[in-house]
């Protein structure tokens, strides 16, 4: 019994020296902030002189995940102008969000404002109160509005957008002989400088020149189709087009640039944005938010990043893109509430600040038309690459996961399994389909600014 | 010869299968002490390269791990105990007591433990939500009050108290309430160990019922906290390596002290039926 009851000292002191004495709890966010009192915004306007809730205390909570100290500056920043008002923050899992979020807003007592993400549009929606904000307004200050509009109301829009940009390691860059303007702008030049950038040992591959293994479905099979002229979905919206020329002739690439350029190999890199990191690979075509990654597990890695090649010089898309969407309200929450929620979402959307501070926390590009010119935006490496066709990206809507997760399963049929390219596209076209008809989703590719233009 | 040959390979096989069972845990232990991009690397070392305590040190950043850290105590102390309790007296009554509808009502015990959680988890959302217990430790403590599996192990447990110790004490003057608190309970001391360990585990590691009904992040548990490490594009490995590391010790403790009664009562609830 003695002998136990030191085993349990022992470990008690260790949990209160390590937890208590050496760790230091994260200080209270709550910074001072200036309170204006001026109306500020272009033509959503935000007038910080106008009461809200008659004055009186009101108390409600917003729930989100992963960014609480963006949150926290915009809970701060509304509070100072309205004292009366206390905006709780829950901070969520982002997993397991997706779970308690719909339970919760099923009654008053939920969240009165939450944060969104488009692939989970469907199981929120329906619990929404549209914005009091009009359409045409939304319009005159941000980009791709329209996507949004459900019978002439918005229940939540996009504040940035995130796309795919191809990130290079400068030291490998550099180690190869390339120059700044080497920088590709068309897949010919791509698979040069991927070539260039490859080294072998004999036949084995000691550094890859490009690695897109398992993220190509993502980067590459859903949004390279859109250079060819060719959308994801048909014309009405309701059914998937993907077993066509143009996927084919990206599927191709992809394995031209393995199999016959040998830039990569199916086998080295359990995946693109890993081997990057882990500097195995010199290019991987990822995401705004790999900006993150980089940061978070691999800071040494010295990198750049260039806007996505193209087939031809003008494409009718470069690529698709996905939204970052604002808050939600709750409409079963009390109307006080919610009008509280309407203000927070004005106040939002008129804080060009603000604004500029959840892009850059979460890496996408503003849509604010006032933001797109933005000095501390251009300065962003992920941005940057995009401002100068950002017009020229397209969004299909909430795909469903099913989308993603056959085009997966497609690629690897090809790449690991031997499958022909026809018959697995083929597959996952109807697999998608079959999803699609038990779905409310509808394609807005035609909704893109250039839609015309479509070969 | 033959025999002490025999009990050597069989010792060195437990000995490597041990190691398999026990070699991600020192990995994870290990790797709390590295940074992330030594976490990540491609070349992978079971010791640090680079010795760092930051994962430690910067644990608290993500959310207050200290407090999460004592309501999870809390709440399992006080759930073990009251399982411990209602599985004794239930599995004593259910052995001893010759009542009808007494198999029909231990079956229906036993139904309990074969539906998925997943299908009562929203019916018993909507009670709590009805009964206002949301955001309260009741909404954690008082569903899980009685469990069918304690129950089921506390009787067959009872079975190894003979019945004459019971007759004993009912000729000495005893009364039901006395029989179960002076000779029963402790009497059943190494099945009650084995279901405080059960318990205490089982109510440590939930995460998803405390976090549907626990709101404030004053109140929230710790298995809940130790999910924040995870994000949505990135997850912290390192200070989530070091809180995870933490928080298994009320565990080890817990089973460190009880293991010699919790293996005699699994034993003893496996033999007699």
């Amino acid at each position: 019994m003695r002998s136990k009851m030191k085993y349990f000292l022992t470990v008690a002191m260790i949990f209160v020296t390590l937890s208590t004495g050496c760790g230091r709890t994260k200080e209270s966010n709550s910074v001072k902030v200036d309170v204006p009192t001026k109306p500020f915004g272009s033509t959503i306007v935000y007038d910080p002189a106008k009461e809200i809730n008659d004055g009186k205390k009101i108390t409600i909570e917003l729930w989100e995940w992963g960014s609480d100290e963006t949150f926290q500056k915009l809970i701060d920043g509304y509070t100072s102008i309205h004292p009366n008002v206390t905006i709780k923050l829950v901070s969520n899992p982002w997993d397991d969000y997706w779970t308690k979020l719909p339970l919760a807003l099923q009654d008053k007592n939920g969240p009165v404002i939450f944060n969104i993400h488009n692939s989970y549009h469907e199981n929120i929606i329906n619990y929404c109160a549209p914005y009091e904000i009009s359409v045409e307004d939304l319009e005159k200050d941000f980009n791709d509005i329209k996507p949004h509009v459900k019978d002439g109301k918005v229940y939540y829009i996009d504040f940035g957008i995130m796309t795919g940009s191809v990130y290079y390691n400068k030291a490998m860059w550099k180690a190869a002989g390339l120059a700044d303007n080497d920088i590709p702008k068309t897949w010919d030049e791509f698979r040069n400088v991927a070539k260039k950038l490859t080294i072998k040992d004999g036949k084995h591959i000691v550094q890859a020149g490009i690695n897109f293994n398992t993220e190509f479905y993502q980067t590459y099979l859903l949004g390279l189709n859109y250079q060819l002229g060719q959308n994801l979905f048909s014309e009405n919206g309701k059914t998937a087009t993907i077993n066509t020329p143009a996927m084919k002739k990206v599927m191709n690439m992809l394995l031209d640039i393995y199999n016959v350029d040998g830039s990569g190999s199916k086998d080295f890199g359990t995946s693109g944005s890993e081997s990057f990191g882990q500097g195995q690979s010199a290019m991987t075509l990822m995401w705004g938010h790999y900006k993150e990654t980089l940061q978070n597990d691999y800071p040494d890695i010295d990198y750049g990043v260039f806007e996505i090649p193209s087939f031809d010089e003008k494409p009718y898309a470069y690529n698709r893109y996905n939204g970052e969407s604002t808050f939600g309200i709750n409409k079963n929450s009390s109307k006080e509430a919610q009008a509280v929620a309407q203000d927070v979402i004005k106040y939002f959307l008129a804080n060009d600040e603000i604004l500029k501070e959840f892009n850059l926390a979460r890496c996408t590009f503003p849509t604010k038309k006032s933001l797109t010119d933005d000095s501390d935006i251009l300065a962003h490496p992920a941005m940057s690459v995009l401002a100068e066709h950002i017009d020229r990206y397209i969004w299909p809507g909430p795909m469903p996961a099913v989308v993603e997760e056959s085009l997966k399963i497609a690629g690897q049929d090809i790449m690991y399994n031997g499958s022909d390219i026809e018959t697995a596209l083929q597959k996952a076209e109807n697999s998608i389909n079959e999803e699609l008809k038990s779905s409310d989703f509808t394609a807005v590719e035609n909704l893109y600014k250039y839609a015309k233009q479509k070969k | 010869m033959r025999k002490k040959v025999n009990s050597f390979l069989l010792r060195i096989i437990l000995l490597i299968l041990g190691l398999i069972v026990v070699y991600p845990f020192i990995w994870m232990l290990s790797s709390s002490f590295k940074n992330n991009s030594e976490i990540n690397a491609l070349k992978q070392t079971l010791l640090p390269k680079v010795f760092t305590l930051n994962n430690y040190l910067n644990m608290n950043e993500h959310f207050d791990f200290v407090r999460f850290f004592i309501n999870s105590i809390l709440v399992a102390v006080t759930v073990t105990i009251i399982v411990a309790y209602t599985s004794t007296i239930c599995g004593y009554v259910l052995c001893k007591y010759k009542f009808k509808g007494r198999k029909l009502l231990f079956g229906f015990i036993l139904a309990t433990m074969m539906i998925p959680w997943c299908v009562i988890i929203i019916p018993k959302y909507s009670m709590m939500k009805v009964f206002g217990w949301m955001d309260s430790y009741k909404a954690i403590i008082i569903p899980a009050m009685f469990s069918g599996f304690g129950i089921f192990m506390m009787k067959q447990n009872s079975e190894n108290i003979p019945d004459e110790i019971i007759e004993a004490a009912k000729i000495d003057g005893a009364n039901a309430l006395q029989i179960f608190h002076r000779i029963i309970f402790p009497m059943s001391r190494n099945g009650i160990a084995s279901i405080s360990i059960f318990q205490f585990l089982w109510t440590w590691d939930d995460f998803l019922w405390p976090y549907l009904v626990i709101q404030s992040k004053d109140k929230q548990l710790l298995s809940v906290g130790l999910r924040m490490f995870n994000g949505q594009y990135a997850t912290d490995y390192g200070a989530l390596f070091a809180a995870t590391a933490i928080s298994i010790i009320p565990v080890l403790v817990i089973y460190m002290i009880f293991q010699k009664q919790f293996i005699a009562g699994i034993a003893a609830s496996a033999v007699k039926g």
